[in-house]
């Protein structure tokens, strides 16, 4: 049977118990950078509070990270001021919104019993999959240093015993599950 | 392209060489970059379901980012841009709005 296969408003993907554990420790490691400064991010329905500790504390999330820097870019390029402005406005929001769309990873994993059954993808949910998936290879690449196509060429060629060579197979992996994801929409 | 302080040529033929694009009118413009990690797939899905552009229409996007390095990817107010690259960031593309 295939890896991939799509019964209605659900994709079903076959993973091994290795993999499945795996992508649920790299969504636990994003999820847990995200969270680094161990404060829950207020709710979002609640605007004032959100306004307050927007006052307190306007920048939770630690920016010398270029994980961090790759996923909330600057929004203006050469105009740092606005470009504050516009992560102040936009950050918190976008980082509770990324913490649950991990969450909806997280736990459908979870209900596959670590591959034991397949991984059911609500199609309705392909989106937090899909921009889940592709935060992670952003975080990848950046500890990978994947600033060019030939960067990735050049890792692609790497010996097996290179250890970055494992992580850029983890790389291409989830490659491989988003494109298969996509074409299952 | 001329630069805005060349010297205008009394009675020269026409020099409006193309019509104004829809971002000149309202004066900011949404950019996406390029970057060797987001999948041509995966762009062009953020281009259709967020933009809801047609496949051709996003197809020939992704490929003006791929190929050029960035691509203007809509156009507006600078609330509506902000709003865009809001959420082109949320779908981990690399984007900014400047002034069209």
């Amino acid at each position: 049977m295939r890896d991939f296969t799509r019964s209605g408003p659900t994709i079903l993907m076959k993973l091994t118990d290795y993999e499945a554990t795996l992508l649920e420790s790299l969504v636990e490691q994003f999820s847990g950078l995200l969270e680094s400064d161990g404060e829950e991010a207020p709710e979002v329905g609640d605007s004032f509070a959100r306004w307050q500790a927007e006052l307190a504390e306007p920048d939770l999330l630690d920016h010398s990270d270029p994980v961090i820097r790759r996923l909330f870019p600057d929004a203006y390029s050469g105009d740092a001021e606005a470009s504050g402005e516009f992560r102040r406005l936009t950050q918190s929001r976008q980082r509770s919104e990324r913490l649950a769309q991990a969450e909806v990873v997280m736990s459908a994993l979870r209900d596959s019993e670590a591959g034991s059954h397949r991984v059911q993808v609500r199609v309705i949910e392909l989106d937090a999959w899909l921009k889940t998936l592709t935060a992670l290879r952003l975080s990848l690449a950046v500890r990978l240093g994947i600033e060019t196509p030939a960067d990735a060429e050049e890792l692609d060629a790497l010996d097996e015993d290179d250890p970055r060579s494992y992580i850029y197979r983890v790389y291409e992996w989830i490659a491989y599950l988003t494109e298969n994801l996509l074409g299952l929409r | 392209m001329p630069g805005e302080n060349e010297p205008v040529q009394p009675g020269g033929v026409t020099a409006v060489s193309e019509r104004p694009a829809e971002s000149a009118l309202t004066g900011w413009v949404t950019i996406v970059w390029d970057d060797p990690v987001n999948l041509m797939s995966y762009v062009t899905h953020v281009f259709t379901s967020y933009f809801g552009y047609a496949e051709a229409k996003a197809t020939e996007l992704m490929l003006q980012v791929h190929n050029n390095g960035k691509a203007v990817v809509s156009g507006g107010s600078r609330e509506q841009m902000e709003t865009d690259v809001d959420a082109m960031h949320g779908y981990g593309l690399w984007a900014t709005l400047e002034q069209g």
